[in-house]
């Protein structure tokens, strides 16, 4: 078979991967040294404190064909920042991110995923047949509920970017807290592959603590669900400080309230009402302001589809 | 024969201490191992006449750089290309300059330093700084026509190619070079073999000099064909693993190189041993460097990942095709990793008989020689 002559890069994240690195570094690169004639590795090394950055250098000796880069992240700072910097550093025309560097997929998967995306996808994950945790399961649910995207996320084990997917990420928002949901919302085709796990797998996804702290931003960022709720919220205090008023009303008409109660419940009800109109206009206003942020370009685009005769 | 000076190595330190000389009436004679002058490290660079832009966290090399320049550009304009806009871009990420300093760095250094928008040559997003400077490349074979046709009119001078220096000694009043088809002695002998510094201090016999502490590089310099756009561009992207690709002196040609893919493999022995020796057929060994650009065991060309890095960078309009590569070897001297500066080490390793050896990585800065050459007397 004719080798493929794009050039590749695989960013590949480490973090306590000592164990997994190796045999992970092996499997890809063979598979990327069957179909493409060039391709780079990219192993960014989230401050590992186990010896990750030796089973990369062992690899890296053995098989002397691409170039191995490391690129040693100052102190831990996650898989979403350190992806980011490692998609930077890569210089190929299709990037692949590998999130979790676990061999747990025929490494035939790299091959399909990338030709996935030369039928016009521009960004293509790959995930796992049958695998999800019901913690991260109840994310990509409430996600994609509220996100508004026509592309529902779920557990991806690793993607392709084209370059001009990566370009257009980078110029849409400079800091990319979430990929996944930035990559949704770039306005490209993404596509999807399945792939049936080979074993189950084995590296762990890492710091509970810092991936749910990452989850709640993201729903906060990239969907509505915040704003959502703090609108029903306040539809619900305004029916009540209605309902109130109305009660004093009726109390004042039929029964014999202390003096000065009813003006007391008419003027809370009024300010309670007033308090939660002005909330609903100032969560709006911090809203379009998240807006203004993530959002910097004015729209997003596709593809341009010229028709000629 | 006795000589006023021997010069081993016919590169540009070489033939300029030679010519210096001869012009005063000195009797000189020039040992290269290659079988013409400048095959090596003056011909296979950058070709860039350092103004000092290339060392933003080096002022003292970037001060000294852009003296030398105006001098260098006076004395040898006829090979200088200068017609283009040299471009030096600030790369937005893992650079360890940012425009700002870059811009605050050439003020403190008195070089210009013109702002322009990075999109005008850059993929958006890719570079926070452009700016446009005064640097120019130099044409390494019309300076060899200079030195050669200037040498050929001076009859006490006269250049040995082919030379393969075996040993050398001192007696009381002389330094005694030993080459395969004779010897030679003078009261002077210049080392300025760049990469080959340490082989042939090494070579001296009854003493030990301390060799240069330099790790050395097998680099490659790509020249290309450039499209209408580029033809007289020339785009450095800095601080750190990136690239440039600019014209190649008047050949026509671009020169590509890039931090991270020009080296192809590193010594850090004091002599240079590499793996492809072995596979050289006896053309090179630690004891005396072969030219890597003739050699049987050159590294297959880095063009692929040079020309991804670069297309990452640059406009596609700015197109370039491959030509040819170019190898040789690079001396570093270990001292100047950190601040990336570049200076001229000169070594006088003993007076009367005298020898000395020159290490230096830039063309313009070969006016350090004076002081040696024309204080002896």
């Amino acid at each position: 078979m004719e080798k493929e002559s794009n050039f590749v890069s695989a960013v590949v994240y480490l973090h306590n991967a000592q164990q997994t690195a190796g045999e992970f570094l092996r499997g890809v690169s063979a598979a990327l040294s069957e179909h493409f004639k060039k391709y780079e590795i990219i192993c960014v090394d989230d401050a590992s404190t186990d010896e990750s950055a030796g089973a990369v250098r062992a690899f890296a000796a053995e098989c002397p064909g691409a170039p191995v880069t490391i690129l040693h992240m100052s102190f831990y700072q996650g898989r979403e920042l350190a992806m980011n910097a490692g998609v930077d550093l890569a210089i190929g025309d299709f990037v692949f991110e590998f999130d979790v560097p676990d061999l747990d997929f025929d490494p035939e998967a790299v091959w399909a995923v990338y030709a996935r995306a030369l039928e016009g996808f521009d960004i293509v994950g790959a995930h796992a047949v049958g695998r999800g945790r019901t913690s991260s399961g109840l994310f990509y649910k409430v996600f994609n509920r509220f996100s508004g995207s026509p592309y529902k996320l779920d557990t991806e084990s690793f993607r392709v970017l084209s370059r001009r997917a990566i370009n257009r990420v980078r110029s849409m928002t400079k800091t990319i807290p979430f990929r996944k949901a930035v990559y949704a919302n770039c306005g490209l085709r993404l596509g999807r592959v399945a792939y049936a796990p080979v074993r189950p797998q084995r590296a762990a996804h890492g710091d509970g603590a810092f991936r749910r702290s990452l989850a709640l931003d993201s729903l906060l960022l990239f969907t509505d669900v915040g704003f959502k709720f703090a609108c029903g919220m306040t539809a619900l205090m305004m029916f009540a400080a209605v309902f109130m008023a109305v009660y004093a009303a009726v109390v004042f008409l039929t029964g014999k309230p202390i003096e000065g109660w009813t003006t007391t419940m008419l003027f809370l009800s009024f300010s309670f009402f007033g308090l939660f109109a002005v909330l609903t206009v100032l969560l709006k206003y911090v809203t379009l302001l998240i807006d203004l942020t993530f959002k910097k370009s004015k729209y997003t685009f596709e593809s341009i589809e010229k028709l000629s005769r | 024969m006795r000589q006023d000076k021997i010069i081993i190595g016919a590169g540009l330190y070489g033939l300029y201490a030679a010519l210096l000389c001869a012009r005063r009436g000195e009797a000189v004679t020039v040992l290269e191992y290659d079988e013409a002058p400048f095959k090596r490290a003056t011909y296979i660079n950058q070709a860039r006449v350092h103004m000092g832009y290339h060392y933003p966290r080096s002022y003292s090399t970037a001060i000294k750089s852009a003296g030398y320049f105006r001098r260098f550009n006076e004395d040898y304009g006829f090979c200088v290309h200068a017609k283009f806009d040299q471009v030096y871009a600030t790369s937005a990420a893992f650079s360890w300059t940012n425009a700002e300093q870059f811009k605050e760095f050439c003020a403190a250094a008195r070089i210009r330093c013109d702002a322009v928008a990075p999109s005008k040559y850059f993929q958006s997003g890719m570079c926070d700084g452009a700016f446009l400077t005064e640097e120019y490349t130099y044409d390494a074979q019309i300076l060899k026509q200079y030195f050669i046709e200037q040498l050929a009119s001076l009859p006490r001078v006269r250049i040995v190619y082919g030379a393969r220096v075996e040993r050398l000694w001192r007696t009381e009043r002389n330094w005694h070079v030993l080459t395969q088809d004779g010897e030679y002695r003078a009261p002077f002998v210049l080392n300025a073999t760049y990469a080959s510094a340490n082989q042939v201090l090494k070579k001296v016999e009854g003493e030990q000099f301390e060799p240069f502490g330099i790790k050395y590089e097998l680099c490659e310099i790509i020249l290309c064909n450039a499209a209408a756009p580029l033809r007289d561009v020339g785009l450095t992207v800095m601080d750190g693993p990136f690239f440039s690709i600019m014209p190649f002196g008047k050949t026509g040609f671009h020169s590509l190189t890039s931090v991270t893919f020009t080296p192809h493999v590193t010594s850090y022995d004091a002599l240079p041993a590499f793996d492809c020796q072995k596979n050289s057929r006896g053309f090179c060994s630690p004891a005396a460097l072969g030219n890597c650009n003739d050699c049987p065991a050159r590294p297959e060309s880095a063009w692929p990942y040079m020309s991804s890095l670069a297309r990452k960078y640059m406009r596609p309009e700015y197109g370039f095709s491959y030509c040819e590569s170019l190898f040789s070897m690079k001396p570093i001297l270990k001292a100047s990793e950190i601040d990336d500066s570049r200076p001229t080490v000169i070594r006088a390793h003993t007076k009367g008989p005298t020898l000395i050896s020159v290490l230096s990585g830039k063309i313009n800065t070969v006016y350090d020689l004076d002081s040696i050459l024309l204080g002896e007397e």
